[in-house]
């Protein structure tokens, strides 16, 4: 197990390598750059921004100085904020989009995988197209269809929670944006869980465990419930990454100062630093969840060895 | 000295005496509530807090605040002075500014004239890197050959006479001097903090600035504070204690946040919905027009634009009423002109066929069509950064000339960089395009049309008008020099670089018992030292 996680730590160094590379050639390839504007600058202005942020140099040597900074866990300085290293930036808007999508996550796996127990051992019951409701509710309506309908419920109408902003972790502030976060991500969950649990459900281990006279409740938990949760890990990891950084819509919906709304006023600005070093860390937190999804696998599989 | 230019040395000296309303104008009887706070939308984070490299209107905005130049504009849009306590003009190209000696930056340190040299030299030092730089420059005796770097900054035409008296040199004879050195990029500059923090100096606990706020709290794209400062001149005049402002990108989110109650002052409305709020809303929403117009680049250099009777046509048929009624319907008055009301220094010429009925414009588009051999079924492409406004516009333009002359327009969408770059370099047939004044005189709509201009992106060049330009802004006498632009521009409209299409206004929703907006400010200048909160 340790090596194979010393294995897969190394293995990774040459991923995240490549999409450095390739983000950091396609970014430059993108046509329009940082200081494009409606007012245009003079050619002195433009050379001394250029020389500021190294871009009158050799793409190859840019490059080689980004690698050399990088390495050194300097990720550079922004062009879209100019007052700010990349690296104050990820360090103010990470805490931000890692709590609103850490704990969405929690609750979306607790609910979920509660929900979708319940809509199995019940087909066909209320409950049970409750969560497929759900289910198509969730995947079906956008969030920037779900988000605003909540503000327009629970901050105008009902005035119980603020519509926006973010006030040093104050909870009322975070209760609609990891709302949103958790229905999209249950949504998904309760499904999974429910399909993959049914299947289960229908094996012939299960089918063994009752007819040796086990309590459902036994059946489920102690037998039925890890196989069932192999396909729920499987979407763990794109999910746990699509609410910490995909979660652009309700970081704008909700004006949160997150990752995500970096995500997009970087690429938006060609703000290269500030763009790669959100790459990189990405890359860096997919490559970690995957790693502990294989390894979630092995425990709930004992047929899986690494 | 020629007789006019007395004349208007002695229009400024009595505008600087009696410019002498400051503060915040608060109606006998009211009531002022008792927290003085204001959370003000502003749009997106501002790309710097340094007031020599801040550009966009949210930045500038919180400038205003922490910075204070020579002068001010007041919330009617008025200058009135600042740091400045009374300025002249000595001759055509020389102004002599008298400075306040209780002015004080907000760590209690004297503001003098030196402070303004070196903020003004920083300004236009190529190093700074200031996107304005050659803008405001330009104005500045060698401002624009500092600019490029080709003089040092130590040339730049300003000199401290005394401690409390400054002099600035101008290229040419600057009328509206008190007007441009309102904007904080030309303000003064705390040497010692630079100094000491380097690119630091602009957070909080660092900045030393000299405007009515300070910098308290500063949360990228999450919240700026600013509080009261107590070493401002004018404090005594000023209510708010304390600012803050939202980075609000999304406009909707933006209208939300301030029907919550969490807002006092949306930035701008989206399109679309301004009829809706102005029925739910009537005492909050307020719109005013501002100097800025929106209109169409054509590529004047393409072989399909060559010719000026394609163009004239085109701009023709555009019924800039229903554009502005029915399409953008958000208050943004229908422009005919180059020049829009509000601006000094030009009248608007509006083009005479404005007023004709749609079919005779529409006889005389199609007879100029024919005439450059242009055939129904002609396609053109039209270019725009990616925006509902702007889709909107472009669908309404590409029917207008299909149904009124059979001219296909294909529209391409994209983001603002790409667009911005390709406007730039001439590679496209026909751009959306917009301009917000820089300062409030027709120079900075005419950059866009005139001859070597970098603001030029229509590629169009008429050496007569380039000429009459000169003319006027050698001149000193503001009514030779009025005439001479007014006719220049009317001179490159007719040859229809651009189609006008709606001038600028900012529709926004303010709460009721927010005071001090005007609704006259024809660059949205505010100033949150002339807001009050009213008792609610």
């Amino acid at each position: 197990m340790w090596a194979y996680t010393l294995r897969r730590i190394l293995s990774a160094i040459p991923t995240v390598f490549v999409v450095i590379t390739v983000c950091y050639l396609l970014l430059h390839a993108t046509p329009g750059g940082p200081f494009d504007s409606d007012r245009k600058v003079s050619e002195a202005v433009l050379a001394n921004l250029q020389a500021k942020y190294h871009l009158d140099l050799p793409l190859w040597q840019q490059y080689l100085l980004y690698l050399k900074g990088l390495l050194q866990g300097d990720l550079g300085a922004s062009f879209r904020y100019a007052d700010w290293s990349v690296n104050d930036l990820v360090a103010k808007a990470l805490p931000v989009s890692l709590s609103i999508g850490g704990a969405a996550m929690l609750l979306s796996i607790v609910i979920g995988v509660s929900l979708g127990i319940m809509a199995a051992l019940r087909q066909n019951s209320v409950i049970d197209h409750f969560v497929m409701l759900l289910g198509n509710v969730g995947s079906a309506v956008p969030s920037f269809v779900l988000g605003p309908v909540m503000i327009i419920v629970f901050a105008i109408g009902l005035q119980w929670l603020p519509a926006g902003g973010w006030h040093d972790f104050e909870v009322r502030f975070m209760i609609l944006p990891i709302a949103l976060l958790t229905v999209i991500n249950v949504a998904t969950i309760g499904r999974v869980m429910r399909g993959s649990l049914i299947e289960v459900m229908h094996s012939g281990f299960i089918r063994t465990a009752r007819a040796k006279g086990l309590p459902t409740r036994i059946v489920v938990l102690r037998h039925a419930l890890k196989p069932a949760l192999l396909p729920v890990v499987s979407v763990l990891g794109p999910l746990a990454i699509s609410s910490i950084t995909a979660a652009l819509v309700t970081e704008t919906v909700f004006s949160l100062p997150g990752l995500g709304k970096l995500i997009v006023n970087g690429a938006g600005n060609r703000d290269y630093t500030l763009v790669l070093g959100l790459v990189v860390l990405i890359t860096l937190l997919t490559v970690t969840l995957n790693l502990l999804v294989d390894l979630a696998y092995a425990w709930l599989d004992p047929k899986i060895r690494y | 000295m020629p007789s006019h230019f007395k004349l208007t040395a002695a229009a400024a000296l009595i505008l600087a005496i009696t410019g002498t309303s400051l503060a915040a104008v608060i109606p006998p009887g009211t009531q002022l509530h008792p927290s003085q706070t204001f959370v003000r939308s502003n749009g997106s984070e501002p790309e710097s807090m340094d007031p020599a490299v801040a550009e966009t209107v949210p930045a500038n905005q919180i400038m205003r605040d922490l910075f204070e130049g020579l002068t001010a504009t007041d919330t009617t849009g008025k200058t009135v002075p600042g740091v400045a306590e009374s300025w002249k003009q000595t001759n055509p190209t020389t102004w002599v500014f008298k400075l306040r000696t209780n002015a004080k930056f907000s760590n209690g340190d004297p503001i003098t004239a030196e402070d303004f040299v070196y903020g003004i030299r920083r300004f236009v030092d190529p190093k700074t890197a200031s996107p304005y730089a050659a803008t405001f420059g330009v104005f500045l005796l060698n401002g624009l050959e500092v600019a490029q770097g080709k003089k040092p900054p130590s040339e730049v035409g300003v000199k401290a006479l005394d401690k409390y008296t400054l002099e600035i040199k101008t290229q040419d004879p600057i009328a509206f001097m008190p007007e441009l050195v309102a904007n904080t990029q030309l303000g003064p500059v705390h040497k010692a903090t630079v100094e000491k923090w380097g690119k630091e100096w602009v957070k909080p606990g660092h900045m030393v600035g000299n405007g009515a706020f300070v910098l308290k709290d500063w949360q990228v794209n999450n919240r700026i504070v600013v509080e009261k400062n107590p070493q401002y001149w004018d404090a005594a005049n000023v209510q708010l204690t304390k600012v803050t402002y939202l980075p609000i990108e999304d406009q909707f989110a933006d209208i939300k946040l301030w029907e919550s109650g969490e807002t006092d002052y949306v930035y701008q409305m989206p399109p679309g919905v301004f009829d809706k709020y102005k029925a739910q809303y009537p005492k909050e929403l307020r719109n005013q027009a501002i100097i800025g117009l929106r209109y169409y680049d054509f590529q004047t250099k393409d072989p399909v634009f060559k010719d000026v009777r394609v163009r004239k046509a085109l701009s023709m048929v555009i019924d800039r009423d229903i554009l502005s009624k029915r399409v953008t319907a958000d208050g943004q008055p229908p422009s005919y002109s180059l020049i829009v009301p509000g601006v000094v220094g030009a009248d608007p010429t509006p083009y005479e066929w404005a007023t004709w009925p749609m079919d005779k414009k529409v006889a005389e588009a199609k007879k100029l069509l024919e005439q450059a051999g242009v055939k129904p079924g002609t396609k053109y492409t039209f270019s725009y950064n990616t925006s509902e406004y702007h889709k909107k516009m472009a669908v309404f333009v590409a029917s207008e000339w299909k149904t009124k002359l059979g001219i296909i327009m294909e529209t391409e969408a994209m983001e603002f960089k790409v667009l911005a770059k390709k406007r730039h370099d001439g590679a496209f047939q026909l751009a959306r395009n917009g301009w917000l004044a820089d300062y409030n005189d027709a120079t900075t709509f005419l950059a866009l049309v005139r001859c070597d201009s970098d603001q030029n992106t229509n590629f169009y060049c008429d050496r007569e008008a380039e000429a009459l330009i000169q003319k006027g802004t050698q001149s000193s006498d503001p009514i030779k020099r009025k005439a001479l632009l007014t006719e220049a521009s009317k001179k490159i409209m007719d040859g229809y670089p651009i189609i006008p299409m709606v001038q600028y206004s900012l529709p926004r929703l303010i709460k009721s018992y927010v005071g001090g907006y005007s609704e006259l400010n024809p660059q949205d200048h505010y100033r949150s030292k002339d807001f009050y909160i009213i008792k609610h």
